[in-house]
């Protein structure tokens, strides 16, 4: 499996990963091992991509699951799905590496970090199963203009801001930010109409 | 203050961290407002931006990273398993003394009308503080259990380790990986490692830099069951500063002095 189906939208229904990580309260190794198979795929891609050096994004995944297995208590299921969550906290490590942060100033992070609510699953949200899911979101954006692509990659991928990207794109800093704006709305549009 | 319309162009930019410093901070200065339209309107964008990860190119971890993962998360789960224990043996050890002094008040007072009866009393009591010494060389033992895993997790997980790649010279072979902590020692590991034959072990060997300078034999272990290989060495023979490559023979159980095989696998030190 490449990427795990996401929390269902009924909220009553216990997903499969809110149970394995309700498992890992309890130190439990099997538990652990069954979200790393069923996550490691995506996260180590979403990483690599970020920092595009193998032995460096295979330290931060490291550090991402072993922060799951011993602050399992962090994710809390009733405020939003795993996956995205999982995604979330491995994009900012990926980052804080990316910027160069220096180590005790990471760590000194790691201990006060709170994770945001990654999200309430929109209504639309659905089970996918993983390469669906990858499809799906690469299909949408593929039809973007490759410079509005480019922006949205610039943001997610290597953290830019507005005037960042801007900058690197040499475009205007309004069209940057309409392109970004329009291009994450038509993503959400498409995953409206296919769900 | 804002209202809410005028922030609803930013809340997908926010998620995805692009705004800048100025405009981040007035939208989260309205989000301190306790603003629930928005606040959930930012955490459906966050929902939306975490899709944006299934651009990245489909990559494969390697089974070493894996095979680390589970070895610090297997090593500190019996650590807390452990801990559990040696609490309650601790627990235990406080109730012994009353145990004692009982058991021996009752032996007097018994061995005055029976000798017997002291003798079996006698044999109580013996078997008592046997039974501390037990639990506690128990205790000691999980204690230095504990302090082992403790250890391996940190030589593994210190980003101040270094990491050596002991290649194998048949390609089928997998590879081994040693992580050297300067203070805390080494810690070789290896998945689906092809057991030695019988009554032969892997030995780890340190090849000093220095010319002419022989190979200083350290630990011996043989993978387990499953192929899995962990060897914690807590006092390399050498240091890394002086240490050119590790490698890794077949041995008879008991280890060598000196090689007696071709190295299986080598990694050179960095």
């Amino acid at each position: 499996m490449f990427l795990a189906a996401l929390t269902p939208t009924d909220s009553r229904e216990v997903s499969p990963d809110a149970t394995l990580v309700n498992r890992l309260l309890h130190k439990d190794v099997a538990a652990f091992e069954q979200l790393y198979n069923r996550h490691s795929r995506i996260v180590y891609s979403l990483v690599l991509r970020i920092l595009q050096q193998a032995g460096t994004a295979e330290e931060v995944v490291q550090d991402v699951f072993l922060q799951l297995w011993r602050n399992a208590a962090r994710y809390d299921a009733a405020r939003g799905p795993f996956v995205p969550w999982l995604l979330t906290l491995a994009r900012n490590r990926a980052l804080d590496h990316l910027r160069l942060k220096s180590e005790r100033q990471r760590r000194k992070e790691d201990q006060t970090e709170e994770l945001p609510p990654v999200t309430v699953a929109p209504e639309y949200e659905k089970q996918l199963d993983e390469k669906r899911r990858a499809e799906r979101v690469r299909a949408l954006l593929g039809v973007l203009s490759p410079q509005q692509r480019r922006a949205i990659e610039l943001a997610y991928f290597q953290g830019l801001s507005h005037t960042e990207i801007a900058e690197t794109l040499k475009e205007p800093l309004g069209t940057v930010k309409s392109w970004i704006r329009n291009g994450l709305l038509r993503l959400k549009e498409g995953l409206q109409a296919t769900s | 203050m804002k209202n809410c319309e005028q922030f609803k162009e930013s809340v997908e930019a926010y998620a995805l961290g692009a705004l800048d410093a100025e405009e981040r901070a007035a939208f989260e200065a309205h989000l301190a407002t306790d603003c629930a339209d928005c606040t959930k309107d930012v955490e459906e964008a966050r929902w939306l931006v975490s899709q944006l990860a299934y651009l990245a190119p489909e990559a494969e971890p390697s089974d070493m990273l894996k095979g680390r993962l589970m070895q610090v998360v297997r090593a500190e789960a019996q650590s807390s398993k452990q801990a559990a224990q040696a609490k309650q043996i601790v627990a235990a050890k406080r109730t012994v003394p009353v145990w004692l002094w009982a058991g021996a008040a009752a032996m007097l007072l018994f061995s005055v009308y029976s000798a017997w009866d002291a003798q079996q009393k006698s044999n109580q009591v013996r078997e008592a503080s046997q039974q501390a010494a037990q639990l506690l060389e128990e205790q000691q033992e999980l204690e230095n259990q504990l302090a082992l895993a403790k250890r391996e997790t940190t030589i593994l997980t210190d980003p101040t380790s270094v990491k050596i790649t002991l290649a194998s010279q048949d390609k089928q072979t997998p590879q081994l990986e040693a992580h050297w902590h300067t203070e805390l020692g080494i810690v070789v590991s290896g998945w689906q490692i092809p057991a030695p034959g019988s009554n032969r072990v892997l030995q780890l060997w340190l090849i000093p830099k220095a010319a002419g300078g022989k190979p200083m034999p350290s630990l011996t272990l043989r993978p387990d069951a499953d192929g899995r290989f962990v060897l914690l060495v807590p006092n390399p023979p050498e240091l890394m500063a002086e240490t050119k490559a590790l490698a890794i023979t077949e041995e008879p159980v008991g280890g060598s002095l000196q090689p007696t095989t071709a190295p299986r696998w080598v990694g050179g030190v960095s």
